[in-house]
């Protein structure tokens, strides 16, 4: 059991993405291979709901920001959700990167192309609006999104 | 006739009398007596606690209680807050607010733990309650702003609406202003579960200003620093303050304003919010640290030494609840700063963190046990765990009612010993023999269960995950804990044997849950047909249990005792296993 920590079927290969050249060799790839191998060796327990807590007590730690727009993020499978604050990015490309780091996958949006033949690897963004619709994210100019949103959710493709 | 029955006292004499007699156990042995009794008693019963929504229906509550004035339901089981119950599982209190609604026009209170309440439920709590006084939403979820705006606007004399740990949907803040000009009476507010849109600031200091008998003020997240000053103002007399998110930069003027705000309350006792905390304002705190006896600081992202310097202000703490942060060494100052603590909170900041992040281990609790000596009820989430550290809380500490240890990584064993950590948990419950309430974890065999069944007679609720080796520790425990009302259990090898055993036990409880366990839908549906009076529900998500063989596991099985019969309200993937339900889906 393990999951593989080499580039070709990693969520590093940089190919997939029309923007990503720079933001994947940004990316932390001796956490990737720490997290990798410790999943791999982890015994088979359900990692989700585990351990026992409310979500609301494990805040993440921030800096302080007086102007700050947090906003909740799940993933599908893992009940548990982060938050993000939205005024810390400022375009659609920092968040991408920012999500792509904290659920350690890869996130199809408005802008994004991805490889078809491994759409497993991938996870697609959206976000619920005022209005209760949830929609893809990166369609609409950024400010109109953060006035827009409520929250996001990246599901499996 | 011999002589005149000394007990034949008119019925308003007797009910003068039971009027003294509030606790639920009390009253139902009052009823028990003779005929009379009952009668008399259940007409004057003013107050009933449903443990379980499900065990009984409101009809019957209405048909036995007629003058009910408070209500206190439970909805979803406990587990359902770590995720394990799937959504739309139950829990709905509409249908119970429908029918008192129309029998208890005078009722005034209504509390909720883990219930499904809809806008439409708050609605016609609001338009049918005239004298609505008290609405408790604790774990809740289904409702938005418009529903609470409801009950702000109608309710004419509330005096408490505490929103704790619920769900909302934040659709705007002017909900607040919907509190009438008249509306005086508020003693209670906490709507610190309220999402990250503005509250209206203005309308809240409104209605502290009009309401002198607030003693419970709850903010949320959104409030800024900057305010908390004028809302203290406008309420001196509070007793239990929340603030909301507690960083700005550092300002003189703003700190000495907010210090100053502090200590004009003279009767502050309890403390909570602290979100995004920025520890130059906690100085702000030190003129009412000496009174506080309860601090929430579950949210407060700060580091040991400034929690240490925090605690040492505060030696008539009774109370704390705090991040992993504080390390064994915070710890040993609250040991020998706060000799009154009586609880002690320890979370996760990393949970899912491979290595540990901080400092924390089994010698901060160690520490608490034996410098607390009034030390009650103990929640501790760590890394590691010896059972030489367990004996020694269990000595140093024989009145623990509660005692829940979460070792972050399953079936960890002693660390010390590489033992399982049995001898450590059978002190515990062989020393403290008030336990209530046991949580377990570590690498546990079948021996903690006997101890827990020789034991364990008081403990009335036991949480159990990742342990055990054969149905015969479940054994133990259903055949020992004779206190027993609330057994939840994941990820055991617990089968069929020790269930059809002690079906019988199971009507004694209010509830057993079991997921990833080893029970058989056969087992199921046997106990569901020789047991009328337990309602046996099966949940799988993935597809029904009767499309696998009868010896296949099921994922998720919940047994509670119920006189109402099978419910009506299960989705798709809760099975009944009652013989009167036709499994159809």
């Amino acid at each position: 059991m393990g999951r593989p920590t080499s580039s070709s079927s990693s969520i590093d290969s940089p190919n997939h993405f029309a923007f990503s050249s720079t933001a994947s060799s940004q990316r932390d790839l001796t956490t990737d291979l720490r997290l990798g191998l410790s999943i791999s060796i982890a015994p088979p327990y359900v990692r989700e709901q585990w351990p026992p807590m409310k979500a609301a007590v494990a805040e993440e730690e921030h800096e302080c920001n007086c102007s700050t727009f947090y906003v909740k993020v799940y993933m599908e499978g893992i009940p548990i959700g982060r938050k993000l604050d939205l005024l810390a990015h400022e375009s659609y490309y920092d968040l991408i990167r920012t999500l792509e780091h904290m659920f350690h996958t890869n996130i199809i949006w408005a802008e994004a192309e991805m490889d078809r033949d491994h759409y497993e690897k991938y996870h697609v963004l959206t976000y619920e609006d005022k209005e209760g619709d949830w929609m893809m994210v990166g369609d609409v100019p950024w400010e109109m999104f953060l006035s827009a949103v409520r929250r996001l959710k990246i599901s499996k493709c | 006739m011999q002589k005149e029955m000394a007990y034949s006292f008119p019925d308003e004499v007797l009910k003068h009398v039971f009027s003294f007699i509030q606790s639920d156990k009390d009253r139902n042995a009052v009823s028990l007596v003779c005929k009379s009794w009952y009668e008399i008693e259940r007409w004057c019963r003013r107050k009933v606690f449903i443990g379980n929504c499900y065990a009984v229906s409101p009809r019957m509550v209405i048909r036995r209680f007629p003058e009910v004035r408070s209500i206190e339901l439970k909805g979803k089981p406990h587990f359902a807050d770590f995720n394990l119950v799937p959504d739309g599982w139950g829990g709905y209190v509409l249908q119970w607010i429908a029918e008192m609604a129309g029998a208890y026009p005078w009722l005034g209170e209504i509390r909720l733990k883990r219930m499904v309440v809809t806008d439409e439920s708050l609605e016609l709590i609001a338009k049918s309650f005239k004298n609505f006084k008290v609405l408790v939403l604790f774990s809740c979820e289904g409702f938005s702003t418009d529903g609470l705006a409801a009950i702000a606007a109608s309710c004419k004399n509330l005096r408490e609406l505490d929103l704790r740990e619920s769900e909302v949907d934040d659709l705007s803040g002017h909900w607040l202003a919907q509190f009438p000009e008249t509306c005086t009476s508020l003693v209670s507010l906490n709507i610190s579960c309220l999402g990250s849109d503005e509250v209206s600031f203005s309308a809240l200091e409104r209605l502290v200003d009009r309401c002198p008998n607030l003693r419970s003020l709850q903010l949320n997240r959104a409030v800024t620093l900057d305010k908390i000053a004028n809302i203290l103002r406008r309420a001196p007399q509070l007793v239990d303050f929340g603030t909301g998110n507690y960083a700005a930069e550092l300002q003189p003027d703003v700190f000495s304003n907010l210090a100053g705000a502090f200590s004009s309350c003279k009767e502050l006792k309890s403390l909570s919010g602290f979100w995004d905390v920025v520890p130059a304002y906690l100085p702000a705190l030190y003129s009412i640290c000496p009174r506080l006896t309860s601090l929430n600081l579950s949210y407060a992202t700060i580091q040991s030494p400034d929690l240490i310097k925090l605690v040492s202000h505060c030696p008539r703490l009774q109370r704390l609840l705090v991040l992993d942060y504080v390390e064994d060494s915070g710890l040993e100052e609250l040991a020998s700063s706060c000799k009154d603590l009586q609880e002690l909170r320890v979370f996760p900041s990393d949970p899912f963190g491979v290595e540990p992040n901080v400092s924390l281990t089994e010698q901060g609790l160690v520490a608490v046990s034996l410098g607390c000596p009034k030390l009650q009820s103990v929640l501790y989430f760590c890394r590691r765990m010896s059972n030489a550290a367990l004996v020694t809380i269990a000595q140093n500490c024989p009145n623990l009612t509660r005692f829940r240890l979460c070792i972050i990584e399953p079936k960890t064993p002693d660390y010390l010993t590489l033992d399982p950590l049995d001898a450590g948990f059978g002190a515990i419950v062989e020393h403290c023999k008030d336990l209530r309430r046991l949580s377990l974890s570590g690498l546990l065999t079948d021996h903690v269960f006997e101890y827990i069944g020789t034991y364990g007679k008081k403990l009335e609720m036991l949480s159990v995950a990742f342990a055990g080796d054969s149905d015969l520790g479940l054994h133990h425990v259903l055949s020992g804990c004779e206190s027993l009302r609330k057994l939840e259990i994941r990820d055991c090898p617990f089968g069929d044997k020790a269930l059809l055993a002690n079906a019988a036990k199971l009507e004694t409880m209010r509830s057993l849950w079991m997921s990833s366990c080893a029970v058989s839908f056969g087992a199921c549906k046997l106990l569901g047909q020789k047991m009328p009076k337990l309602n046996v529900e099966v949940i799988d998500e993935t597809e029904p249990p009767d499309s696998r063989p009868e010896s296949y596991p099921v994922d998720k099985l919940y047994i509670y005792r119920s006189v109402a019969g099978p419910r009506f309200d299960m989705p798709p993937f809760v099975w009944s296993m009652d013989e009167a339900v036709k499994i159809l889906h």
